[in-house]
């Protein structure tokens, strides 16, 4: 064999080698495409890390819903802080900042009717948007859990990221409620021969608009839904119940027995207006926020 | 000098067709080949080659298939990697576009689920329900449903309340079910991932139809003459939207958020004096009032037939 022979060899062994290493570096792409080129890969690529170490700064408006007498508008700030994509604490306050009368409550107001048997609970039809109860602010403590994140598509044509989130804490809600009514106020109101006169029929009407303030401890829980449309900024939808009694009508239901028939918490009515007459509500609200991230530069998943 | 530049030749094209043979071997997705990789992957170790198992077409066809592709499998990709015995001839499925993760045309949607009103706060009415699709594609169905009501609603404080304390009658309706037919919709559907990890697929629907209420009113106003009797009313539109997630391809779990419309004459709130008062031509109003009866439900999906194929290849 020559030499040119011999190169011409050569050339097709390295060729074939080469060839072979190309193949072996494919066989080796192969491998990992082998053991599933999903394979340990996580759910999601290049998942925006929205929240992972992230501060939040979300003012919100909302509206409280499902209400007997009287709904609050809030305006509010949130604050919290990320610990991990699917965990974060924060903290919130809310201020009614006015409230709308239901229709329920025009209603009375036009065709209740007082009479000695419900005198206490009812002064006057016409007052009856000043005894009822309202929430002034609510303020508190929770921890937010986001299970879940993906991506929603509006008409095929907006896409967004998305999670979606639970919480749960404590909150604190600021309440003003028909202040007390009892001893001889409360027999002014009850009593047909002190109502009879004007001094009595006075001093019963003017418990009427008299207020008390109080703080109420209630348990707070609900559902979110943020749509981020920037690396820094999401839009919120947040439901949130936060349960707990008060008074929302300001009369006198102390003494349950809807026969009238004595119970165990007295007669009715008791002829008092106190906590007694406190009802259970499950108070909840609707709000919609923007949420600003820091710092605003979000990661990504590998 | 000639036969050995034919045996260069020769070898350069043995070469060359042994490259083309292992490109071949490596682009083929025969679906035989995978099923066999991934029985042959399941006597292996585990941390070796998990991934194979997870990632195989008939697992996927169970159950989510990304879901199972997405499985974590420990590094088992990094393994292979690193040396070692390294598994030959076995190929994963790969496609651009993955398949729709559950067909529904021509299938039969049974829904039952439990509710309740959202909008009356006098009288609660709790509902049980079942319902029955058959989708004509993909994304729309009709079908029928009906909720029961009777012996499951209950007046509200609030309603004892205000009466009480403010001699105002409030006249609520009693309803005994309602029935609709109904058209579904579903423009949006997607996925959402837990903890970076699972995947459900979820789609959000449209419903509406027509139908009817089978209520009366419930006599507050003079109840020791008046009775009233159940009476069909016609529900127009019947509005109403649903978020459904799929549990596997033939179960779902689903909440629905629907309204109700109807004209219901509510009992007369001024009683006739002398034998007017038992004339029951006098018990309800002259016109009618719009009662909207929104209720919140949750419930399941079955779809029949369990199973169905693809019409087209992946």
């Amino acid at each position: 064999m020559n030499t040119a022979s011999r190169l011409m060899i050569a050339l097709g062994l390295l060729f074939a080698t080469t060839g072979g290493l190309g193949r072996a570096s494919k066989a080796e792409a192969q491998d990992v495409q082998i053991t599933g080129p999903l394979a340990g890969a996580p759910a999601v690529r290049h998942m925006r890390i929205y929240r992972d170490g992230r501060f939040q700064l979300q003012p919100t408006l909302g509206f409280t819903i499902n209400d007997e007498f009287a709904r609050s508008m809030m305006a509010g700030l949130q604050a919290g802080y990320h610990f991990t994509d699917w965990l974060g604490i924060q903290a919130f306050f809310n201020y009614a900042t006015f409230s709308l009368d239901t229709d329920l409550t025009d209603q009375i107001g036009k065709r209740g009717q007082s009479t000695e048997n419900n005198r206490l609970s009812l002064p006057t039809a016409k007052g009856f948007k000043d005894q009822i109860g309202r929430i002034n602010y609510l303020a508190g403590l929770q921890a937010t859990f986001i299970p879940l994140r993906g991506k929603l598509a509006m008409f095929q044509a907006l896409f967004v990221d998305t999670d979606f989130y639970l919480f749960g804490g404590v909150a604190f809600a600021g309440v003003t409620e028909r202040a007390d009514v009892t001893g001889a106020a409360a027999d002014q109101c009850t009593q047909r021969g002190l109502y009879g006169t004007p001094t009595g029929r006075t001093f019963c009407e003017n418990t009427q608009g008299k207020e008390a303030s109080r703080m109420a401890i209630a348990p707070t829980f609900g559902v979110g839904l943020s749509m981020y449309f920037t690396d820094y900024m999401a839009l919120t939808l947040e439901y949130r119940a936060f349960p707990f009694k008060y008074n929302t009508s300001g009369t006198d239901e102390g003494g349950r027995a809807k026969n009238r028939s004595l119970d165990d918490s007295g007669t009715f009515p008791d002829g008092r207006i106190t906590e007694a007459d406190r009802t259970f509500q499950f108070n909840q609200m609707f709000s919609l926020g923007l949420a600003f991230y820091l710092p605003v530069k979000s990661d990504l998943t590998e | 000098m000639t036969k050995s530049r034919i045996v260069a030749w020769l070898a350069l094209a043995v070469c060359s067709q042994l490259s083309g043979l292992a490109f071949a071997q490596d682009m083929s997705f025969d679906l035989e080949e995978t099923e066999s990789a991934g029985a042959a992957a399941e006597k292996k170790p585990d941390g070796e080659e998990p991934a194979a198992v997870d990632g195989s077409v008939e697992g996927s066809a169970e159950g989510n298939l990304i879901g199972d592709l997405a499985a974590d499998t420990s590094g088992g990709a990094q393994k292979t990697d690193d040396g070692g015995p390294k598994p030959t001839e076995v190929s994963e499925e790969i496609y651009a576009v993955q398949q729709v993760y559950a067909l529904r045309k021509n299938r039969v949607e049974l829904l039952p689920s439990f509710g309740f009103s959202l909008n009356d706060p006098y009288v609660s009415h709790a509902t049980a329900g079942v319902g029955l699709n058959y989708w004509i594609t993909n994304v729309l169905a009709i079908g029928a449903n009906m909720n029961w009501y009777q012996g499951l609603d209950a007046e509200s404080d609030l309603n004892f309340h205000v009466r009480r304390s403010t001699r105002l009658a409030i006249r609520p309706t009693e309803y005994q079910f309602g029935a609709s037919l109904n058209f579904t919709y579903v423009p949006f559907y997607g996925k959402f991932a837990m903890f970076n990890r699972y995947i459900f697929q979820w789609d959000a629907y449209l419903v509406g139809g027509v139908g009817v209420m089978h209520t009366r009113p419930l006599a507050v106003v003079d109840p020791e003459f008046r009775k009233f009797d159940f009476t069909y009313k016609v529900s127009i539109g019947n509005p109403g939207v649903g978020f459904r997630v799929f549990l596997s391809k033939w179960l779902t779990v689903f909440a629905e958020l629907r309204a109700y419309p109807y004209l219901e004459k509510l009992e007369n709130l001024r009683v006739a004096l002398g034998p007017d008062r038992k004339n029951s031509k006098l018990w309800l109003d002259d016109s009618s009032t719009l009662v909207t009866n929104v209720v919140a439900s949750v419930g399941m999906t079955v779809y029949f037939p369990f199973g169905f194929d693809y019409k087209l290849p992946k």
